[in-house]
């Protein structure tokens, strides 16, 4: 061994406990590795679909099929935001595992929460890419079908009054701003439940595992308001059930609060103030979320 | 603290949380779901009678938050129904789709069509059925799409597209003036009240036996508030009410159709397309 002086290493750099930029960086890895995962393809089906059903022609007058047109579309807005976020979350974790990534990540001055809060984040800004370009693609449909309908209508002749009665009841079932309201409400629900499978996903052994009782805890969120009365109905307010119920209640989110993209689509005007109380509530479940899921993984040994 | 949470499992940490958290947000969350069911943002749950009657797929879609996609798959499978002329299935159909949207008033005004207008028309001409069951049948459909009506009018108050229908049923297949009169009466300053409804409710109001008077009030109302109204259908009900209840000449319209020499008055044919109602019908 040379007696060679061994020269003090300049002290490290201290490393903020959280970092906005990290966490960024992990959120657009997370981005690139679901765009590689071909995820945007679902958007020529949806398109498809949506050419489909604006030119089947089985509704009674147009303000029905326009109005088919926006529950079909918005329908599969929802049902796609939903079951990406759960499908999304539960591979990406295990991923990162089975690729060895997730070693390389924590190696660096990388903290677990980080690591989370990023794959939550990556998660959301495709949701929110998605749904962005899926609204626009179901307002253009419906503006087109609009506007022919209105064309028709205005051809077919009939007395002033009578056309605009019609005309009125076919904008009333076409396109309305409030319908990008409908849109971000189905982003708010696709974010808690993505808040849920990271959850899951911490402690979880497979993806198969974490995406069954993803599910699992979705319907039983969306169904407990409704299961809630009808229990109580036939055990006659049995005390053993709605301690049951109690803690279902506050042990799982309430998912169904979350659906208000039907009432607006079907033309319930937005009540002012709904949406930044939606907005703040998710905020809550996404921070309270990640805050447990970071218990389970924070000493988690892979 | 540290060491004393390493001590306590993961799970009861987890649990903790997530019930503290429930507890904090369970009371914002009942107030806010009520308060959205309320403004009609928030569907109400399906009622009670209606879960009984959802099948698999419909149930898990009411769960899984699909229920405007459910439906509309149940639209289409009710059009099957109609175009084989199932009736029954059809209106079972509906059922489910408005226990899952009852707020949507086309839902309403569909089955009121099919089953007030289409189903008791099929029950005209169908041989194949003895004749007193189809005349059971035309009752109880024509009744049923009553029932259906006021039920949609009991969700969507304010609908007039309900009421157009119900209208409909009334005049079209009960021959009964006075209730067409009643539910036309209803939809006038309705949002989306077609402008025909005012002048309806008179011409079915003068065809109600002992509402003379009210329907010459009101159509001689509507005659004086603009020349836009002075329409064939409204002059002829005015001409007819002014020579059924007597009124003094002075006080009577001009006569855009003079009676020619030797022959009645030259009267347009049914311009509004109003039924006669003293023609037969089947009841």
């Amino acid at each position: 061994m040379s007696d060679e002086a061994i020269t003090p290493r300049a002290p490290g750099k201290k490393i903020p406990i959280f970092s906005v930029t990290r966490v960024w960086t992990i959120a657009m890895s997370t981005v690139t590795q679901l765009v590689r995962m071909k995820t945007f393809y679902f958007l020529l089906a949806f398109a498809l679909l949506l050419l489909v059903v604006g030119n089947v022609s089985f509704a009674s007058s147009p303000a029905q099929a326009l109005s088919t047109l926006k529950k079909v579309s918005f329908g599969a807005i929802d049902l796609f935001a939903w079951l990406f976020a759960i499908v999304a979350t539960a591979l990406l974790i295990p991923r990162d595992i089975e690729d060895r990534t997730l070693y390389t990540i924590l190696s660096k001055p990388v903290r677990r929460g980080e690591y989370l809060l990023g794959k939550l984040a990556g998660v959301l800004v495709v949701i929110g890419v998605s749904l962005a370009v899926m609204f626009v693609i179901c307002s253009i449909m419906i503006i087109w079908k609009q506007v022919g309908y209105m064309a028709d209508e205005q051809a077919g002749g009939g007395r002033k009054e009578d056309i605009a009665a019609s005309l009125a009841l076919i904008a009333k079932n076409g396109f309305r701003i409030e319908l990008a309201a409908a849109a971000y409400a189905s982003f708010l629900k696709a974010a808690v439940v993505a808040a849920v499978t990271i959850l899951l996903s911490t402690f979880a052994s497979s993806s198969l595992f974490t995406i069954i009782i993803s599910i699992l805890v979705f319907l039983v969120g969306h169904a407990h308001s409704m299961a809630t009365d009808y229990w109580l109905r036939v055990t006659d307010n049995s005390m053993a059930v709605l301690m049951v119920l109690k803690i279902f209640k506050i042990v799982i989110p309430n998912f169904q609060l979350f659906s208000f993209s039907e009432g607006i689509v079907t033309g319930a005007a937005l009540a002012p103030g709904v949406l930044w109380q939606m907005t703040w509530l998710t905020a809550g479940y996404l921070v309270v979320f990640i805050f447990i899921s970071l218990i389970a993984f924070v000493d988690k040994e892979f | 603290m540290k060491k004393l949470l390493q001590k306590i499992p993961k799970w009861i940490q987890i649990l903790t949380f997530l019930a503290v958290f429930g507890i904090v947000r369970a009371p914002f969350e009942d107030d806010l779901r009520m308060r959205l069911v309320s403004n009609g943002i928030l569907l109400p749950p399906p009622a009670k009678d209606a879960l009984g009657q959802l099948n698999q797929s419909a149930l898990m879609g009411t769960l899984g938050g699909l229920r405007s996609i459910v439906s509309s798959y149940l639209v289409l499978e009710a059009f099957d129904h109609f175009s084989l002329k199932e009736w029954e299935e059809l209106r079972s159909d509906y059922r489910v789709i408005t226990a899952l949207e009852p707020r949507d008033e086309n839902h309403w005004r569909n089955v009121v069509w099919h089953i007030g207008i289409n189903a008791t028309a099929n029950m005209e001409v169908d041989e194949k059925i003895p004749e007193f069951e189809r005349m059971r049948r035309f009752n109880e459909y024509a009744v049923g799409a009553i029932e259906l009506a006021e039920e949609g009018l009991g969700q969507n108050p304010d609908s007039a597209i309900i009421r157009l229908q119900l209208a409909e049923v009334y005049k079209e297949k009960l021959n009964d003036p006075c209730e067409t009169a009643r539910v036309y009466g209803e939809m006038i300053g309705l949002p989306d009240s077609p402008g025909y409804a005012k002048r309806f409710h008179g011409y079915y109001l003068a065809q109600c036996p002992g509402r003379e008077n009210s329907a010459y009030d009101h159509l001689i109302r509507l005659y004086r508030e603009s020349e836009n109204n002075h329409l064939p259908s409204l002059i002829i009900h005015i001409k007819d009410l002014e020579k059924k209840l007597d009124i003094p000449f002075a006080l009577r319209i001009p006569d855009p159709y003079p009676p020619l020499p030797g022959q009645g008055r030259a009267k347009p044919e049914n311009p509004d397309g109003i039924p006669d109602f003293t023609d037969p019908a089947p009841k």
